[in-house]
């Protein structure tokens, strides 16, 4: 479930951010400091997640640390599934 | 004086002596001097008055430059036109300015026959003993005897002045559609007067013809040369695709002065060999046209370490009206080079949009007045005279020294999401990147695009965003980066904005081909 989530969340900013060039990226790459994220593609990203894994982020979810590599994004999106888990 | 007029004396004192040394014809100053009268006389036995536009559709050679000197000594504007332009486009130049008479090879007019454009052209005058098309009515053909046997005696020149029109140079403005840069005498000599005092051109030099003649760069190398004595080395449309043979042709020439678009300079370091052979004749090196990555300009300033660089600046509306020579290599750690300050007896003015004038430091629209600025645009058959001083659309900045820097393209001022995105600043990061050959900026619906050349096909496009990170502010990193094989050019060799920017418009990958990917290293 994990390695999914991760491999859907890198895939789909290597696609849309890297014009599908994967080389040099990794799950710790710092989308900030690569120039990836900014503003507006965080705020893009944000509705992917959301979509992809009916998940609702709230603006305390989102920060410099929870959005600083796909790996810290992974991880948050499985703490929301997981939370939703628990809800139901 | 009138450019008509430059070869005359030296025709008279050194007869022998080449004036254009084109790929398979050589011409002395005496017999460009014969040539050029023939060709005045039969352009005006065919109808040829004072003022009329004569049309120039001829590669570079040297009957290509007795022509025009030709049809100038006629009383005409020579309108060089660019020979790999299709004849649609011809057309469209033909009507604009009302060009009835042509001088052109047999193949080209095959091109226009073929395309069926006639109108509004009367006279077709061919160069060279090819094959005439047979029909090419209602506009009569003259065969090449028909200037290779007309008289050679001069016509008399009758009441012309240095502010008559001397040639029109079609560019095609920001919306595609071609208009005419009208030039007058007086205009073009006081660059080419100011050029040659510069550098102390003599009849010593052999000057290299490398940009096309619709091109503002080859108004220096024909008319400083020819003023001087210099001997022109045409150098031609099939030798500059190639760096090896551009350095084989200085070499074999002992070509002294250049004057080219960077890339040329750069095509010679990169294909040519240019660092290992060398190219121990040049003594002046002059570029313009577009920005010279600092990387390659301190690769050829190494490569040529005898030689003298001039960056020179100013859109074919002013010619050249700023200068700065090189006083060394520029450090490893400069990011770019002035443009200098006003030449040829401009003044330089950097106005901010209310039209005052803007402190040292910062950026403005850079003004030019003075000699060298165009008498106006010949658009859509009628002519328009030049806005005085004349907006120029380039931003630039004074330093405390007083060189300008520049800034970009006014026009290339964008807004990304209301942040105002300057696309040369963006271009100059991208081409800080050592792994990064050229590249072009550009937006397209709120995205900041790029398109770059990789220098290696290890570069990704993650170490281009994240250099680009370290040089920009967030909103000036592109969201897209393109790495292509290469970039569509001009027929003057400058990167093609428009081509470009329509291919990534409509995701046409086929013009724009993806670069070669080599395996890099995983991040640690």
């Amino acid at each position: 479930m994990e390695a999914q989530v991760k491999a859907d969340i890198q895939q789909h900013i290597v696609s849309t951010w890297l014009s599908g060039d994967e080389r040099g990226f990794s799950e710790d790459t710092d989308l900030q400091e690569s120039g990836i994220l900014d503003s507006f593609s965080t705020l893009a990203l944000i509705g992917f997640l959301d979509k992809t894994f009916s998940i609702q982020l709230e603006p305390a979810d989102i920060n410099a640390q929870t959005f600083r590599s796909v790996a810290t994004i992974t991880r948050l999106v499985m703490e929301k599934l997981g939370r939703n888990g628990d809800a139901r | 004086m009138r450019i008509d007029r430059l070869v005359t004396p030296w025709a008279a004192r050194a007869p022998d002596r080449i004036a254009v040394d084109g790929t398979d014809e050589a011409l002395t100053y005496g017999q460009l001097d014969t040539l050029a009268n023939r060709f005045a006389n039969a352009l005006r036995a065919s109808g040829v008055r004072p003022g009329d536009r004569v049309g120039v559709h001829v590669p570079r050679s040297a009957r290509t430059v007795a022509a025009m000197l030709g049809a100038s000594r006629a009383g005409a504007v020579y309108v060089p036109l660019d020979p790999s332009s299709p004849p649609p486009r011809m057309r469209l130049v033909a009507s604009d300015c009302g060009i009835r008479h042509v001088v052109i090879t047999p193949a080209l007019l095959g091109n226009w026959l073929a395309a069926g454009v006639r109108e509004p052209v009367e006279h077709f005058f061919l160069v060279g003993d090819g094959a005439a098309p047979a029909e090419a009515a209602p506009a009569a053909v003259h065969p090449w005897a028909e200037v290779k046997d007309a008289s050679a005696a001069p016509l008399e020149p009758s009441g012309q002045s240095p502010d008559d029109l001397a040639y029109m140079l079609y560019t095609s403005g920001s919306t595609g559609v071609p208009k005419g840069v009208m030039i007058s005498h007086r205009n073009a000599l006081a660059f080419t007067e100011w050029a040659a005092e510069t550098i102390a051109l003599s009849d010593a030099d052999r000057v290299a013809s490398v940009a096309p003649f619709h091109f503002d760069l080859s108004v220096f190398d024909l008319w400083a040369s020819l003023s001087r004595g210099s001997t022109v080395v045409i150098v031609d449309e099939t030798t500059v695709v190639s760096g090896r043979r551009m350095v084989d042709r200085i070499n074999a020439k002992g070509i002294t002065v250049w004057y080219s678009v960077p890339s040329a300079l750069v095509l010679m370091l990169d294909d040519g060999g240019l660092a290992e052979r060398g190219a121990p004749s040049l003594r002046t090196v002059f570029f313009a046209g577009e920005v010279f990555p600092m990387r390659h300009l301190r690769r050829a300033m190494a490569a040529l370490a005898r030689a003298r660089f001039y960056n020179l600046f100013g859109p074919t509306e002013t010619n050249v009206c700023l200068a700065y020579a090189l006083p060394s290599v520029p450090p490893a750690e400069a990011t770019a080079i002035p443009i200098g300050t006003a030449s040829c007896g401009d003044t330089a003015v950097i106005l901010d949009p209310e039209g005052k004038p803007v402190p040292d430091g910062e950026v403005g629209e850079l003004f030019v007045d003075g000699p060298t600025v165009m008498l106006g645009y010949w658009d859509a058959g009628r002519r328009t005279p030049a806005k005085r001083p004349y907006p120029t659309g380039d931003l630039v900045s004074r330093r405390p020294d007083g060189e300008l820097m520049y800034h970009g393209r006014r026009d290339h001022l964008v807004k990304i999401h209301g942040y105002r995105v300057e696309l040369g600043e963006v271009e100059a990061a991208l081409l800080g990147h050592s792994g990064i050959q050229e590249a072009i900026a550009m937006a397209v619906d709120q995205q900041l695009i790029a398109v770059a050349v990789p220098a290696d096909p290890g570069v990704s496009v993650l170490d281009v965003k994240r250099y680009c990170a370290t040089r920009l502010p967030r909103y000036m990193v592109p969201s897209e980066v393109r790495l292509v094989e290469a970039l569509p050019r001009t027929s003057s060799g400058k990167i093609d904005r428009v081509r470009t920017r329509t291919a990534v418009v409509a995701a046409d990958w086929s013009l724009l081909r993806p670069a070669q990917r080599a395996e890099v290293r995983k991040e640690p």
